[in-house]
């Protein structure tokens, strides 16, 4: 066995000149280098294949037929896409989820960054406080509805009597786009602000010192490091939470789902306020018992959220 | 240092039997003994675990299991994901009324009940609940009705005191023998506590002013969407905006935590109230509040809301032992014992006539004779023929009315688009 | 270096952001140990009462909610699920980062694209398979499925990208290391704050999920999601019950936080005071 980490530099020098090996051995390690990847990565695509492969092209088919609550009908060809494209339902759901997803990620991302280059400092108390901002991912996604749709309620909520206090009238959060927006926007960040911080602080952590040392030294302030040494150090991590974030936006379902109430909260508000596009697929499959046409809108999403992931990757790497 | 790509695979392997030494429950039906064991499927609750162990006591070799979901709404992408795979829907499936209408159209995925022997049953339901399930030409019977939503009204004593009105039930009920009426009663005991909703939402209040209208709503009977061609809906919805505009309404949705809170805090006087209902009521207005709530007759012609029934599905294993069983659980000594294990209104008219259901008094409601009550309101009421997207039709036009109770569009706007969004979902 | 001056601001903003984290999770209890009416009172009520032992009484007698049996079950599917993502995350995390290879960005994209697969529509298909294996009301139908996941492996990707420097495993590779042994003993130690991370979100993932067991589980065999879900019932809404239920089931999740969190801030700590 031998101890890499205390000579990498050696070994690589040594490295330059091949020693002396049996042929069999090197052509076997030849072999090994170029394939052992594709094992790594095996066991997902094998897995995905059968559960996430199977039911993407299942939908697919189904998107063309026309469904019942018993079961496949008759093929339709692209009625249902048709349909799905003049349908104001639809546009609205993805207009909604788009702008929860600004209202969500933006002010998050901003907030996990001020977070994490605070808990970077030298603190007492350290790991309370690092702690103390995750503990909302362990709160369950229906108790962070419940509790929060207390808060936002119109006639008994906190906020509200909040605002009761300096005399600003009551709002009906469920009745209007911006205030429904903002109430859901306001789970998704509660939620997930202390996760993004915690990764972007394990990012920072990477960062050496002494490019800190070096910039004060030069004399740039601690707000000129943040943006010059501390962000474009931590850009895979930013760039992490950008993806997941617009993926998870996306996909937006169970906050706005609690958010509404009575027996047809899927359809997100009298108006549609804040329903989502997977709340209107789950609305379309589930509820009205078309199949079909659900499945449908689940490949608009599918397609939607891959035109951004595009987007997102192609700006990515053309920044690299 | 060897070459070990297989590592990875072998880790692969041992999670892999990791897992399946991870198997929990859930063992295959049936036993040794050659038992049958009977799965049946329920929604919320419907009081059968008696009946279960009378059953399998009387028929030797049956066994039976409940697989109860608790929320409708949980249940109901379950049972389309059962039939649509043809696997796990058991052996009985409870049906709600709404989803039934789904299934009228297209029966195929359920036993005809009349193949074994259900015939004879049907003077043991009201008729318009056999009819509801049966198909048009009477060739088959797709499920036997369990449970009926008796209408009644429910009323806060105390708040019809404070504004001057009368509190015994009998005066009450006198006070609105139609919904215009409960109109002008509404108005007058706004003008004397105007900061108390006079019911929770407009909703529920026009779901069951439209049950009373005629003999059917959005569709017709040969299945056509009528929604903007049957005056009846379009005469309910206006009396539901007079009550709107009368400022009637408390705003609160049905089922969220403000409508728990305001039976005990009496944001509202009264409210149509299920025979299910009363045990939501005394569980939220609480015991120090016994005594504030009663019931009295609602208004216009008797009402009904949901109800639900039992069906063997196709790709059951024991048809002909389920099929037993639906009928057992759904005679009228099934239904009287629903009754007295969970509220749940008898939809056969020899248990609604049996005293242990007809004398029934409810103690929390000021002993009010609930058996006679919601008896009368179902024995009144003309069947309505409900179309395959009528629940779907009655969401939007639920919808709309919130909009209206919300401020966020007109009257006309708003039933303009709920005529819309029905065309639309009916393509 | 913060200087003093801005210590106490420094301290005072932090103190807020933990106060408006933990205040949801504060008020989950407060109503637990309330009674059922609680809930829409005005001003809120925001000290406990007296009604907990009371409530979990009822909660563990709930019948049909199978309590105890939905933790347990939810225990064993989020431990297996962990290990298992963190595990194959890594390892193609690490292929995806430091290993060249044919058709790495395509296949990349791919896993990507797997993210983005609404969840919510697989449902009939997932359970068409599981039908096909005999595993409805079982575990294995939701742990299989979950045994690796495309998040994982893109997040341990952006963190081995900067995590592992590429001199180490060049230098591994001349003293004739395989790939799987560079792995295990250079990549994964140095994964290691990453790895905490996608552990405890992959734990509390699998703890919270719902459509998917709901779908595919009765309620004699449920996680704790299901268990929770079928506290209310239809007709019938005791929201100080689901509350009670939601703070009983968010106990575990506390622990195994108080457990690995310690951990996954002390491994950041670590390479904090080594870099």
């Amino acid at each position: 066995m031998v101890d890499l980490k205390q000579r990498p530099v050696a070994r690589k020098a040594a490295g330059r000149t091949p020693p002396e090996r049996p042929r069999l051995r090197d052509r076997v390690s030849r072999v090994e280098v170029r394939w052992s990847p594709y094992l790594f990565i095996a066991p997902f695509f094998v897995i995905f294949a059968v559960f996430g492969l199977f039911p993407l092209v299942y939908t697919a088919w189904v998107s063309l037929h026309d469904w019942d609550i018993t079961g496949a009908g008759a093929f339709v060809g692209l009625d249902n896409y048709v349909t799905l494209f003049a349908d104001p339902d639809f546009w609205n759901s993805v207009y909604n989820t788009v702008g929860m997803l600004v209202l969500a990620t933006v002010p998050q991302l901003l907030m996990a960054l001020v977070l994490a280059s605070l808990l970077n400092q030298r603190l007492r108390a350290v790991t309370f406080f690092r702690m103390g901002v995750l503990l909302p991912i362990v709160t369950s996604v229906a108790a962070v509805g419940i509790v929060f749709s207390q808060i936002f309620d119109r006639d008994a909520g906190m906020v509200n009597g909040l605002l009761g206090l300096v005399n600003v009238d009551a709002v009906d959060w469920r009745a209007d786009k911006w205030s429904s927006w903002t109430a859901i926007s306001t789970m998704v960040n509660w939620r997930w602000t202390g996760y993004n911080s915690l990764i972007y602080l394990a990012a920072m952590q990477a960062i050496p010192r002494d490019l800190y040392e070096a910039a004060t030294v030069d004399g740039a302030g601690k707000i000129r490091q943040f943006w010059s040494i501390t962000v474009p150090n931590i850009r895979p991590a930013i760039v992490f939470t950008v993806v997941m974030s617009t993926i998870a936006g996306m996909q937006l379902f169970t906050e706005p789902l609690i958010f509404g109430q009575g027996s047809f909260a899927i359809s997100g508000g009298s108006l549609r306020q804040f329903q989502t596009v997977s709340m209107y697929m789950f609305e379309k499959a589930f509820r009205d018992f078309d199949y079909g046409y659900g499945s449908a809108v689940a490949w608009m999403i599918f397609l939607l959220i891959t035109l951004l992931g595009v987007v997102n990757f192609l700006i990515t790497r053309r920044s690299r | 240092m060897g070459v070990r790509p297989g590592r990875a695979l072998l880790a692969t392997t041992l999670l892999g039997s990791l897992v399946a030494m991870s198997a929990c429950g859930g063992g295959a039906a049936g036993s040794a003994s050659g038992d049958v064991t009977l799965i049946v499927k329920t929604f919320s609750q419907f009081g059968y675990d008696e009946l279960y162990e009378e059953y399998e006591a009387s028929h030797p070799g049956i066994k039976i299991k409940e697989e109860n979901i608790g929320k409708l709404g949980d249940y109901t992408p379950k049972l389309q994901q059962w039939l649509a795979t043809g696997k796990g829907a058991g052996d009985v499936v409870a049906i709600e009324e709404g989803i039934l209408s789904q299934f009228m159209a297209k029966p195929d995925q359920f036993v005809n009940l009349l193949d074994h022997g259900a015939e004879e049953l049907s003077g043991n339901f009201l008729p318009w609940k056999w009819q509801q399930a049966s198909t048009p030409d009477g060739s088959k019977v797709v499920g036997l009705g369990t449970d009926v939503g008796a209408q009644g009204m429910c009323y806060r004593k105390d708040l019809f005191e404070a504004a001057g009105l009368p509190t015994d039930r009998e005066a009450v009920g006198a006070l609105w023998p139609t919904w215009d009426k409960y109109l002008e009663t509404g108005k007058l005991f706004k003008s004397r506590r105007p900061d108390i909703g006079f019911y929770d939402s407009t909703g529920s209040v026009y779901l069951n002013m439209l049950m009373q209208s005629g003999d059917h709503t959005y569709y017709d009977a040969s299945n056509k969407l009528v929604i903007d061609s049957n005056t009846a809906v379009r005469t309910t919805w206006n009396a539901s905006i007079d009550m709107v505009k009368a400022g009637l309404s408390a705003n609160i949705e049905q089922w969220s935590p403000q409508w728990n809170a305001g039976f005990k805090n009496g944001t509202f006087a009264t409210i149509p109230c299920p025979s299910w209902m009363l045990g939501t009521i005394e569980k939220q207005a609480g015991p120090e509040n016994k005594g504030k709530w009663d019931v009295t007759r609602v208004p216009g012609d008797g009402a009904v809301r949901g109800g639900s029934f039992l069906a063997v599905p196709t790709q059951s294993t024991h048809q002909k032992e389920a099929a037993e069983l639906a009928k057992f659980l759904t005679s009228a000594k099934g239904q009287t014992a629903a009754f007295k294990a969970k509220n749940n209104f008898p939809s056969s008219p020899q248990a609604i006539d049996d005293p242990a259901v007809r004398d029934f008094k409810n103690p929390y409601f000021n002993d009010a004779p609930v058996g006679k009550i919601f008896g009368d309101s179902v024995k009144a009421l003309k069947p309505v023929y409900l179309g395959p997207d009528n629940n779907a039709i009655g969401d939007r036009v639920g919808n709309a009315l919130l909009a209206v109770e919300q401020g966020k569009l007109q009257p006309d706007e708003a039933w303009a688009k709920a005529v819309d969004d029905a065309k639309r979902l009916t393509k | 270096m913060i200087t003093r001056k801005t210590q106490p601001l420094l301290y005072a903003t932090l103190l807020v952001g933990i106060v408006l984290s933990a205040f949801p999770l504060y008020w989950l209890f407060v109503v637990a140990t309330r009674s059922n009416d609680v809930v829409g009172d005005w001003p809120p009520p925001l000290a406990p009462g007296e009604n907990l032992w009371d409530n979990l009484g009822r909660l563990f007698a709930a019948e049909d909610a199978n309590f105890l049996l939905g933790m347990g079950n939810s225990l064993l599917t989020s431990a297996v699920v962990t290990v298992s993502v963190v595990f194959f995350s890594s390892l193609a995390g690490f292929a995806f980062a430091k290993l060249k290879f044919r058709g790495r960005n395509g296949l990349l994209l791919v896993i990507l694209a797997t993210m983005m697969i609404p969840v919510q529509m697989g449902i009939i298909p997932l359970y068409m398979i599981m039908v096909e294996l005999g595993w409805q009301n079982r575990m294995e139908a939701i742990v299989v499925p979950a045994l690796v996941s495309a998040f994982g492996v893109f997040l341990m990707r952006q963190y081995a990208e900067q995590a592992v420097p590429d001199e180490l495993i060049e230098a591994a590779r001349i003293d004739g290391c395989s790939t799987f042994r560079i792995f295990w003993s250079i990549v994964l130690p140095a994964l290691r704050p990453g790895a905490a991370v996608l552990a405890l979100t992959t734990f509390m993932g699998t703890w919270n999920e719902f459509l998917w067991p709901l779908a595919v589980l009765e309620a004699d065999n449920p996680t704790v999601q299901f268990s929770l879900s079928q506290l209310s019932t239809t007709y019938y809404t005791d929201y100080t019950l689901m509350f009670t239920g939601a703070l009983v089931a968010t106990v575990p999740l506390l622990l195994v936080f108080i457990a690995f969190g310690r951990q996954i801030i002390g491994g950041i700590m670590e390479g904090a005071v080594k870099a």
